[in-house]
This record gives C-alpha cells, sequence and structure tokens, in this order.
C-alpha cells in the first residue's frame, strides 16, 4: 500500500535548493535513464561530510522526515547527530518516500560513486544522477532475483544506446 | 569501458534470458522525453497507482457492498 504518492520533483528541487551533494540512483536513475518501470520513492546516496549532512537536515527538516514503517512516538529526531550516528534511512516525508544512503552495495560512498555519475538538468537544476552502466553495476551487486527483469531493460536500454 | 569510465560487464545469461521479452516500444517512447519528463511521467503513474489503490480500500463505517 502507497502511504502517499512520492512527489520525485518536489524531493529533488528540495534537495538541490538546500545545496546537498547527492546522486540519484535506484528506480528514478533508471527512470531518467529511459526506463519504463515504475518506482515508489526516490533513492539517493549522499555525502556525509559535517558540511553536507548540516544542509541535508537543514533542507529536510521542513518535510518531518520519519522511519518508513516505525511506530508512531519512537525517539527519532531527524537531525546532525542522528544522521552522524547511522548511514542509510529509509523515510517517509510530506513529500514521500525518500531513501538516504550513505553507502551502496557495489557503489560505495558519494566520493567513490561521483565518477560514475553524469550531471544532468532535472527540473532546473544541475544534478549528479549515475550514469546506466553503473546503474547496472549496482543491480547486480545487489544480487536480488526480482531485479532481473529490470536489469533486462537496463541493458537493453544500454544495448539500444551503443546501437545509436 | 562506457564513456565514464565504468567497465563494462560481462553478460549475465539469466539477464540474457529475461532481455528477449523486453517491451523496447516502451522505452523508446520514454527516450523521446527529456530526463525531467521522465521522472514526471514516472510521478503520474504513481499517483495514479495510489488514486486506484485508495478507490479500492473500504470506506470505514460505511457499507462496503455494492450496488447492482
Amino acid at each position: 500500500m502507497i502511504a502517499r504518492p512520492t512527489d520525485f520533483r518536489g524531493l529533488i528541487e528540495t534537495l538541490s535548493r538546500g545545496g546537498v551533494d547527492f546522486i540519484v540512483i535506484g528506480g528514478v536513475a533508471a527512470a531518467v535513464h529511459g526506463s519504463a518501470r515504475a518506482t515508489l520513492d526516490l533513492d539517493v546516496v549522499y555525502g556525509r561530510s559535517v558540511e553536507n549532512v548540516a544542509r541535508l537536515v537543514r533542507a529536510l527538516a521542513p518535510l518531518q522526515p520519519y522511519l518508513r514503517g516505525a511506530p508512531p512516538g519512537l525517539p527519532f529526531s531527524f537531525d546532525a547527530a542522528t544522521i552522524a550516528r547511522g548511514l542509510n534511512f529509509t523515510l517517509d516525508t510530506s513529500l514521500g518516500s525518500l531513501d538516504l544512503l550513505g553507502e551502496v552495495v557495489g557503489g560505495g560512498t558519494y566520493e567513490a560513486l561521483l565518477p560514475f555519475t553524469e550531471c544532468l538538468d532535472l527540473f532546473g537544476h544541475a544534478c549528479r544522477v549515475v550514469t546506466l552502466e553503473k546503474l547496472i553495476g549496482l543491480k547486480r551487486a545487489a544480487g536480488r532475483p526480482r531485479d532481473n527483469d529490470v536489469l533486462a531493460e537496463l541493458e537493453a536500454l544500454r544495448d539500444r544506446r551503443s546501437e545509436s | 569501458m562506457d564513456d565514464l569510465g565504468a567497465p563494462t560487464l560481462p553478460p549475465d545469461p539469466v539477464v540474457e534470458a529475461y532481455k528477449k521479452d523486453v517491451d523496447r516500444t516502451l522505452f523508446e517512447r520514454n527516450l523521446a522525453l527529456t530526463p525531467s519528463e521522465r521522472i514526471e511521467q514516472l510521478q503520474r503513474f504513481v499517483a495514479l497507482l495510489y488514486e486506484m489503490q485508495r478507490a479500492r480500500r473500504p470506506r470505514s463505517g460505511g457499507d462496503d457492498r455494492q450496488a447492482d
């Protein structure tokens, strides 16, 4: 069940306007590369520097982030100390589902993934999106059988790109 | 290698088998759009999915039986 439809544009604009260093990965990156598959959340790898975590918290706090699927009333506070103590966060926000990843399997940290990104114009903002080839690598590294048909589409997109 | 230096992975026979069923007409249409338009299209689809799920949800306190 979808709690609310994720406002992908709103989340990307919020992060961009806040000056947050982030890389779009996952289903939205697949869509950017031409995939016709649906996804329900925005996955981003964020930089873990003190300055960037501060920007991340400042940008997202108005969206009241909360741990997705957690019972209400947990002592969860979306602040720099919480982000520093953790790494990956699956969140519900007032703009929908957002996964904040400090590291991703097969890609590592923001800095490690950065060379495998493209800078694209998304809604008037210059945004970093993982390359199609690296996205395929991330999906393969995750090793989930349910990703096989996603991988097939991404590789077909890559084949199409190399043909043209 | 691709144009950004990521090594091209060797083919996976399982994925190769799945590739036969990929509907290439769908992504051909997407490739005609800008990246922002592709995300907006995804967003419209997710919103539709949400509305369809809401429509199927029984109304609380009401009679869920359908009229003839």
